[in-house]
């Protein structure tokens, strides 16, 4: 007997002609819907995301099937990976099936769809469509029963989920009605290879012919006209993140990651800095909000979002998209907020796991810099002492510029002014420089290098802050003053290599000042420790000690760099117990984005929560690789209670004292 | 050498302030007449010259009419030196007086020797010796620097007069703010960190601030704690206070709040950790369990 | 309507103040300088009266002193101010009070300001003369330590700040001359078009020859640390003795314990 189908069964090849006139208007529908929300994205500002045409193809189409980005969160991402592939498999089964009809049968009459194929696709086929079935309950049970924090529901997530459901069930329908009146009469054995199909056509084997055809086609144009229905529901309902997510990986950005457009302060025809409303920002912005599947991901992750400040990343994407679409002349700050806006601390845990290519960051910077460059805003008086500082004395403490040095009195180093013959220029920073915990990092910094033979210098009292913090805030105009003096002045000593010991001077200097004309490598010191280490320059005697470590923001998410300093931690005997968030999920310390020198007003103290999960470990050390955080987590252990309990230490406190003799 | 001293009235009373003149004049060892824009019902226990105005005519701050006076009695007694207190009253009406005698102005004296003068600058981290090159000078003292000097007697009273008020007009007077702390204006802070233990221990802290007539400070995380409110936080994320007297108990140092108080004129520190960074910016360190000095502090200071 | 803020630039004051080399004023080297304080405030007051009285309104900033005080100047403008006056002159910093009013007082005195706003004091040298010597070599109404200011129809009310948090309002007709005090306002930050357009602005440079014909009347001789102070007592022992040491000291050494 012969194992294929029919198709077209009880429907007959002359609906192919209208099924495709339908099948188009739906595609003409879709690119109605879009071509109506062109005009909304295109309120914003001009942006060349489509250059390296292949790379983003190539980058487009792993990030759509491999869904690694939906799967690495497990809740809701392997009901949706799982679900996509499933869908997938069951689209091309039915393109297959329609060429097979129209194209290889009439055309090159041959059947691929027969014999050991078919058993093999009629399986697979029903086994997708089942799994589906499946997981579209679980996602319906998240969302609906089970109703995670922070996860909205809205008119299309019931329409959605709805339609999804009634096209699967249908096509178990149709298929069930079919096979009752055919496979399951003339060919059992066939009929086991479609086990879905097989269950729904126990529901047809009591009806009459005449009745069980009739019902096979009103069911099969209903599953017909809900597909259309699906077709078209896209442009218009979530359903557009099929096309506008797949999009934003095409059209996420190849800069590094924090890149930050650099304003050109000599250009004096522009008189709007920063982004007050829609227009001002770019197109991409925009259509970030379409591409926003509301997954809340980075909700979950914001370190100001989790302790009770008013910021949400998925909220502000939302913002954008309500205003954009409805009130584009609306104010875009005071909708977003000045306090939502202040609290975000830049640590990226939300663009990192956006599923979604979504640019969180940069959009909240715009309007920071909007608040600092166009209105003097401050988050607070504090902040505003401390960036005068920074103006006067080049550190945010006030402290006079001429001690900056004075930390380094009586250590094996250079000041590049009297000798500039060096190995690498030590960028020491603000807090290294005149914070006397922070101290110790510097010293300890310049013991390890003395150990491994490395003539170090330093600016000393030359030096000023990186700008960063400033940056952050949003004043472009002091970062970019303050950076210039930097960056001419190492330019005048021809250094070779900079080494920072923190991860926010590190970030600036290596990346922001390449902007500004600075071409000399940049490394922090836990690469630059774990190369010495790998190359026999340095060694240590190792002693045992137990620790938990603390991904800075701006080394792990930013810089990628996680191995190294655990690699270097460990050969310094240490054994790590690892908090749940960490690597790239590491939850902030509170100073990123200019935190540092605000105070943290609202909701609860992310620097304890931080300190929380440390001590959740077991571990009695804390190992930190940045001033920022150990500053926080000195107060955060004060004043959360962990005192006796955790100690915090930095890295190269660690393997300075396990140099061996 | 002569002084004519330029006592101070506010609000219907005489100001104690007035004898520090007289411990100046004493120190200088001149001859002192007294000038008051008073009243006959409030004389100071003094018993050289008096120039006596009416306060009731002639306005508490009416500084041209009181500049008039001034001259005038300047011209009666011609003094070497016109003395003021460098208060809001003093270093307004000063520099008018200077600039019509033309004479030199030396603003806020700490010390006087010689015909020279010790004042303060750069926020009284450095020291100036000023020499006037004028036969007539005009000298502001600082308030506290000089001691009081309270002769007794009562005075010869030479009566003053004028006219016209230019074209100012004193209002009124607005009672102090009763709001819950001007620390960046307050002259003593006692100050609370982290070594008090816990919040039960803020009270013996403020008894000392009582003790001492000073407000209550805290450091950030006794803040954060919410031990003390936030209107009384010191340092760069609260207040940045420079008072003539600064008491840190069980304040360790954190830079931030070492960035805020270092200005003050004394420092007076107490931990049980010697090497804390306290004692970088302290005048005297104490090294000793905060609650056991401050509850006796306060009890001695009590008596 | 005609507006002059008088501004000086002065040291931060974190810094490390050593005497140059006449040891009668700082040494400049590894001083960090910025705008006086009080003088901010009065930058501020003025900025405001000046956004107030709109067109025909117009503001003045004047600073003396050598070339780095156009950095203060160049803020001022960035603020809000309309034109600037920059007085040459390498060597204020040994003029005394009635030198720096003279130099203001002949550059104003034909100007017709309706007012005039100075800081109380400046931080560092810390006279506060030279405001209200200006009024006086003027002849115009004065007053000083303000921490209110209202003007309206010719008519000043200001509130000055007394001792203890006491205020004394008083009302003065222009012109006028007022000095600042900390409390009268909080400076604005210049915002990025401001400070752009600040830096086309012309500022108009007058050698001090061209407005001094005054004698100084006192002379700085010297120019010196405090004698050591405490100097970081380190005090350990029994609680009892610790607490009369303390007592003593706090006797000897501050003002405010006698």
């Amino acid at each position: 007997m012969e194992v294929a189908r029919e198709i077209y069964w009880n429907i007959g090849h002359g609906v192919v002609i209208p099924m495709c006139i339908l099948a188009f208007t739906a595609m003409g529908v879709i690119c109605w819907g879009f071509w109506k929300r062109l005009p909304i994205w295109r309120q914003g500002k001009p942006l060349n995301r489509i250059d390296r045409y292949d790379e983003r193809v190539k980058r487009m189409l792993s990030d759509v099937f491999s869904q690694s980005k939906i799967f690495r969160v497990t809740d809701g991402g392997i009901f949706h990976s799982v679900f996509f592939w499933s869908f997938l498999v069951l689209f091309a089964g039915t393109m297959l099936v329609m060429f097979q009809a129209d194209f290889f049968t009439p055309v090159l009459q041959v059947n691929l769809l027969s014999g050991e194929f078919y058993k093999g696709f009629s399986l697979v086929l029903d086994i997708a469509g089942i799994l589906a079935i499946v997981m579209l309950i679980g996602l319906f049970i998240r969302r609906f029963i089970i109703k995670p924090d922070g996860l909205e529901i809205v008119r299309d997530d019931y329409l959605v989920l709805q339609l999804l459901f009634a096209i699967l069930i249908t096509g178990f329908l149709i298929e069930g009605a079919r096979m009752a009146a055919t496979e399951m009469q003339q060919n059992p054995a066939l009929a086991l290879f479609s086990p879905g199909g097989l269950l729904a056509g126990q529901l047809f084997t009591t009806m009459t012919a005449d009745t069980l055809l009739l019902s096979h086609k009103v069911l099969w144009w209903l599953h017909f006209a809900l597909v259309l229905g699906f077709f078209c529901a896209i442009p218009y309902t979530k359903l557009r993140h099929i096309l506008t997510t797949s999009a934003n990986a095409f059209f996420a950005p190849f800069e590094p990651k924090g890149a930050i457009a650099t304003i050109n302060m000599e250009d004096d025809t522009v008189e709007q800095f920063g982004a007050a409303a829609i227009t001002d920002l770019t197109w991409k912005d925009i259509f970030d909000a379409d591409a926003c599947t509301s997954c809340k991901r980075c909700q979950d992750r914001c370190p100001a979002a989790t302790t009770g400040k008013p910021l949400s990343p998925m909220k502000i994407i939302k913002q954008i998209g309500e205003l954009a679409e409805g009130n584009p002349a609306g104010n875009l700050i005071e909708t977003v907020t000045q306090d939502a806006l202040w609290s975000c601390t830049t640590c990226r845990a939300c663009q990192d796991v956006c599923p979604a290519n979504i640019e969180h960051v940069n959009k909240i910077l715009e309007m920071r810099r909007n608040l600092t460059l166009m209105e003097g805003a401050f988050p607070g008086d504090e902040v505003k002492t401390a960036v005068n500082n920074i103006e006067v004395n080049g550190n945010p403490f006030g402290l006079t510029f001429a001690a900056r040095g004075d930390w380094a009195e009586g250590l094996d180093l250079k000041i590049m002014g009297q000798d500039s013959d060096v190995d690498i220029l030590y960028f020491v920073g603000c807090y290294a420089s005149f914070d006397r915990r922070n101290q110790s990092v510097a010293r300890n910094f310049i013991i390890i290098c003395n150990a491994a033979g490395i003539k170090v210098g330093i600016l000393g009292k030359e030096e000023k802050c990186c700008g960063e913090p400033v940056r952050k805030l949003g004043n472009e105009y002091l970062y970019q003053m303050t950076a210039a003096e930097n960056i001419e002045l190492i330019k005048a000593y021809d250094v070779k290599k900079i080494v920072t010991a923190c991860p926010h001077c590190f970030n600036t200097l290596a990346r922001d000042y390449k902007d500004l004309g600075l071409e000399v490598p940049v490394e922090h010191y836990t690469t630059y420790i774990n190369t010495l280490l790998q190359s026999d320059r340095l060694r240590l005697t190792p002693e045992a000690f137990s620790y938990t470590y603390h991904d800075s923001c701006y080394l792990g998410r930013y810089m990628d760099i996680i191995e190294q300093p655990r690699a270097v931690l460990n050969q310094a005997g240490g054994s790590i117990r690892e908090m749940d968030k960490n690597g790239y999920d590491s939850f902030c310390c509170s100073a990123g984005g200019g935190r540092i020198i605000a105070e943290e007003k609202l909701g609860s103290k992310i620097s304890e929560v931080r300190i929380k999960m440390a001590t959740d470990t077991g571990a009695p050390l804390l190992v930190s690789n940045c001033p920022f955080c150990l500053t926080m987590f000195e107060d955060g252990i004060k004043t959360g209670g962990a005192e006796g309990q955790l100690q915090v230490r930095d890295l190269a406190e660690i393997v300075a004292e396990r140099i061996a003799a | 050498m002569k002084t004519l001293l330029i006592g101070e009235y506010r609000d219907g009373k005489l100001l104690e302030s007035t004898y520090e003149l007289l411990g100046f004049a004493d120190q200088l060892g001149a001859e002192t007449a007294l000038l008051l824009v008073g009243s006959e019902s409030q004389l100071p226990e003094y018993s050289g010259t008096l120039y006596l105005a009416d306060a009731a005519t002639c306005g508490e701050y009416n500084p041209n009419l009181h500049k008039k006076l001034v001259l005038d009695a300047v011209q009666q007694e011609n003094p070497d030196y016109i003395v003021f207190l460098h208060s809001s009253y003093g270093w307004d009406l000063a520099p008018r007086v200077a600039a019509s005698l033309k004479a030199a102005q030396i603003s806020e004296v700490i010390a006087a020797s010689d015909g020279s003068f010790e004042v303060g600058c750069c926020n009284a981290k450095m020291r100036r010796s000023v020499k006037p090159a004028t036969g007539k000078t005009v000298i502001t003292i600082q308030a506290g620097a000089f001691p009081v000097l309270q002769p007794g007697g009562s005075p010869t009273i030479k009566k003053l007069t004028a006219t016209g008020s230019g074209s100012l007009e004193f209002v009124g007077y607005e009672p102090a703010e009763k709001k819950d702390v001007d620390l960046a204006k307050a002259e003593i802070i006692v100050s609370a960190g982290r070594g008090i233990g816990k919040k039960d221990n803020v009270p013996v802290i403020r008894a000392l601030a009582t003790a001492l007539g000073g407000e209550l400070g805290a450091s950030r995380p006794v803040v954060d704690a919410g031990w003390v409110e936030h209107s009384h936080q010191v340092g760069t994320t609260g207040q940045t206070v420079s008072p003539k007297l600064y008491v840190a108990c069980g304040i360790s140092g954190a830079i931030q709040h070492l960035a805020g108080m270092k200005k003050s004129d004394f420092i007076l520190a107490i931990n049980k950790d010697k090497d804390a960074p306290i004692g970088e910016v302290a005048d005297v360190l104490v090294v000793a369990d905060v609650m056991q000095f401050v509850p006796a502090l306060t009890a001695k200071l009590a008596k | 309507m005609k507006l002059l803020v008088c501004i000086k630039q002065v040291p931060d004051l974190e810094s490390r103040f050593k005497p140059n080399s006449e040891g009668v004023w700082y040494n400049e080297t590894d001083l960090a300088f910025r705008m006086n304080e009080y003088d901010e405030y009065a930058v501020e007051q003025a900025v405001q009266l000046r956004e107030k009285m709109g067109d025909g309104c117009e503001l003045t900033v004047l600073s003396i002193g050598p070339d780095r005080v156009v950095e203060a100047i160049k803020k001022s403008l960035a603020m809000g101010c309309d034109n600037a006056v920059h007085v040459q002159d390498s060597a204020a910093s040994s003029k005394d009070p009635w030198q720096i009013a003279s130099i203001i007082s002949a550059y104003a005195k034909d100007k017709g300001f309706d007012v005039i706003f100075t800081g109380m004091q400046s931080q560092d040298r810390g006279s506060a003369q030279v405001g209200v010597t200006v009024a006086e070599q003027l002849g115009i109404a004065c007053t000083t330590t303000v921490v209110g200011f209202v003007y309206d129809n010719g008519t000043i009310t200001a509130r000055r700040e007394l001792e203890g948090g006491i205020k004394a309002a008083v009302k003065l007709n222009t012109p006028a001359l007022v000095t600042c005090q900390l409390g009268l306002n909080i400076p604005r930050y210049p915002t990025l078009p401001n400070i752009m357009k600040a830096k086309k602005k012309e500022i108009v440079a007058i050698p001090v020859a061209d407005l001094l014909n005054e004698a100084p009347l006192a002379a700085t001789t010297s120019f010196h640390p405090p004698a050591k102070k405490g100097g970081g007592i380190v005090l350990e022992g029994d609680v009892g003795e610790l607490v009369d040491k303390v007592i003593a000291i706090l006797k000897d050494k501050t003002a405010v314990l006698r």
